[in-house]
C-alpha cells in the first residue's frame, strides 16, 4: 500500500513529469452528474475502482464530486462495484 | 419546496400496463402530497451493471419533482413496499448558488516588461552635477 503513495523519490535528471490538469475544470463542468455514465466510466479502472487524483490530476473539488457521483451511479446499478 | 430527483428500477418482467400504472401511482403520490412533477423520463430497459436479485436487466425511470422535505421519506417508503421496484434512489438537487461570483481567472502575464521601460525613464537631471 505505502509504496504507491507517491512519496518523493529521486527521478532521473532532466525528466520532470508533466503537471496534470483537472479535466472537469478544463471542460468547465459545474456539477458532475451521476447519470452521465460515459464520463464516469473514464474515471474508474478496469476493476471498477475510482482512480486516484494522483493519476487523473483532478482538482480536489472535482474529485470530491466525482467520487460522490460514482458512488451514486453504483447504487442504482449504472456502474459496477467490482469487476472480475 | 425543494427539488428532488428519483431514479427507480422496475422489474422488467412486469407487464407494460402494470408498469404504466405503477409509474402513475408514484407520480400521483407526489402531486397528491403538495408536490409537482417536473419531468418523467423513462430510459427503458437497460442492462444492470451487476445482478440484483438474479436479474440482469431493469426498466429505469427518472422523475424530477419539487416537494416539501417530508415527501421523499413517504415516497421512499412506497418504493420500498412495492415488490416490482428492485432499486431506487432519491437525491436532493443542489441549488445553483446565485450571487457568488465565479473565481476570477488569474490574468495572463502580459509582458509587463514591455510597458515599464516604455515610459521614459525620468532623465537624470544632468544639470546638477557639481563635479568637484
Amino acid at each position: 500500500m505505502s509504496e504507491d503513495r507517491g512519496e518523493k523519490r529521486p527521478r532521473p535528471r532532466g525528466k520532470r513529469p508533466r503537471r496534470k490538469v483537472c479535466d472537469f475544470c478544463v471542460s468547465k463542468i459545474e456539477y458532475i452528474d451521476y447519470k452521465d455514465v460515459n464520463r464516469l466510466r473514464r474515471s474508474i479502472n478496469e476493476r471498477g475502482k475510482i482512480l486516484p487524483r494522483r493519476m487523473t490530476g483532478n482538482c480536489a473539488k472535482h474529485q470530491r464530486q466525482l467520487s460522490e457521483a460514482i458512488k451514486r451511479a453504483r447504487a442504482i446499478a449504472l456502474l459496477p462495484y467490482t469487476v472480475d | 419546496m425543494n427539488k428532488y430527483e428519483v431514479v427507480y428500477i422496475i422489474d422488467p418482467a412486469v407487464e407494460e400496463e402494470a408498469r404504466k400504472a405503477l409509474i402513475a401511482k408514484f407520480n400521483d403520490l407526489i402531486t397528491g402530497n403538495g408536490g409537482s412533477v417536473d419531468k418523467v423520463e423513462e430510459w427503458g430497459k437497460r442492462r444492470l451493471a451487476y445482478a440484483i436479485d438474479y436479474k440482469t436487466e431493469g426498466y429505469y425511470v427518472l422523475v424530477n419533482f419539487q416537494a416539501e422535505a417530508e415527501l421523499p421519506k413517504e415516497l421512499e417508503r412506497n418504493l420500498q413496499i412495492s415488490d416490482s421496484v428492485i432499486r431506487y434512489q432519491v437525491i436532493k438537487q443542489i441549488e445553483r448558488k446565485v450571487g457568488i461570483k465565479p473565481r476570477a481567472v488569474r490574468p495572463a502575464p502580459v509582458a509587463p516588461a514591455a510597458e515599464a521601460p516604455a515610459v521614459e525613464a525620468p532623465a537624470e537631471p544632468a544639470v546638477e552635477t557639481p563635479a568637484e
